[in-house]
């Protein structure tokens, strides 16, 4: 009883030093934590484990919890503060294609075969060896393919399209709540929220979810999939407004007999079409 | 339909657009998106003056459509 009644604490104890221990010792996922940190993480469980069963003392795990907690973190300082010691401590990257050519001898370095290379990859779409121009071992082991500048995605910018600066949607309705701190960051009150809700003619409680993007646009989801929402197409009856308008002066340039009233016709009619390219990003996308 | 009323209707569209615009620049978050609605916003308003100006001329040209 005694015995078992110490396991208990002992166990509770640990629990919580131990979380507090892999707490310090920072944020990271597992799957990109360097070797050595994973040796340290092994040592503080099974060193845990050990004194949880009583197996060995408790005075002496906690010294060796103490410097496997404590040297981890002392050399993530170090290597934060000195770039050599990043390197002696992490390593360093290979480069494993240079110029769209296999380095064979890194390639061996880093003990890879040209298969586990290929497989690598092809897991960033990588499939074709000849659109490849560089690639990388980082030093937590992934592979970073750049591929040749023909052959990567096409962006905006390569096609020459100038596109509306968007900033990231914050979620305002999560199960029917209204989630007070997004609205307030984004300066609206829920008021403003209300009144967005009565023009789609929903209650706060049938929705699931709901956005607002960074032009102040509400999207909504509702519980009931039945319910078709309307969503919304101002942009898009702004934009078409403004054409329609263009097209209306282009017309009265053409019908009037006034020299006068042609010129002022025809000029507001080119200032519409320059308003309109310069709209066109910001209202369709 | 007169050239008066046409011009009117053209007229009633873009001060439509214009409140759309004065929403938009209220609720957006980018300062970029906010200056070109804001220019569009003062280009649509010249172009209302000069056919509000217009409309006036016509107005007063064709006397017996007035107020269609």
């Amino acid at each position: 009883m005694q015995e078992s009644l110490q396991v208990l604490l002992k166990s509770i104890a640990l629990f919580i030093v131990v979380w507090a221990a892999i707490r310090l010792m920072g944020k990271r996922n597992l799957s990109q934590i360097s070797p050595f940190n994973f040796v340290s993480y092994i040592v503080i469980a099974v060193v845990a484990a050990l004194v949880s069963l009583n197996l060995i003392n408790l005075i002496y795990g906690f010294i060796a919890l103490l410097v496997w907690t404590a040297f981890p973190i002392a050399l993530d300082y170090l290597s934060i503060k000195s770039k050599v010691m990043h390197e002696l401590i992490n390593g360093k990257e290979t480069v494993l294609i240079k110029h769209g050519k296999i380095m064979e001898e890194n390639l061996m370095s880093v003990r890879m075969t040209g298969e586990d290379l290929l497989a690598q990859l092809r897991s960033k779409n990588a499939f074709n060896m000849a659109d490849v121009e560089f690639a990388i071992m980082e030093t937590n082991g992934t592979i970073n393919p750049y591929l040749k500048s023909d052959k990567k995605p096409v962006t905006p910018h390569d096609l020459d399209i100038k596109v509306a600066p968007q900033a990231e949607p914050q979620t305002v309705i999560m199960d029917g709540n209204m989630l007070e701190e997004p609205l307030a960051s984004l300066g609206l009150n829920p008021q403003w929220l209300t009144t967005e809700l009565d023009k789609s003619g929903v209650s706060l409680e049938n929705v699931s979810l709901g956005q607002v993007d960074s032009s102040g646009d509400l999207y909504l989801d509702l519980f009931d999939d039945a319910v078709e929402l309307p969503q919304p197409k101002v942009k898009e009856m702004l934009y078409a407004t403004f054409e329609k308008s263009q097209a209306d002066l282009a017309t009265f340039a053409l019908e009037t007999e006034n020299a006068a009233a042609k010129t002022m016709y025809a000029a507001n009619s080119q200032k519409l079409e320059d308003l309109l390219n310069k709209l066109r990003p910001y209202l369709l996308h | 339909m007169t050239v008066a009323s046409q011009v009117n209707q053209t007229i009633a569209s873009l001060k439509g657009t214009r409140a759309t615009l004065r929403v938009y620049i209220t609720q957006s978050r980018d300062d970029e998106t906010r200056t070109v609605f804001t220019d569009a916003l003062n280009e649509t308003n010249t172009i209302i003056d000069d056919l509000e100006k217009r409309l006036q001329t016509l107005e007063f040209e064709e006397p017996q459509y007035k107020g269609n």
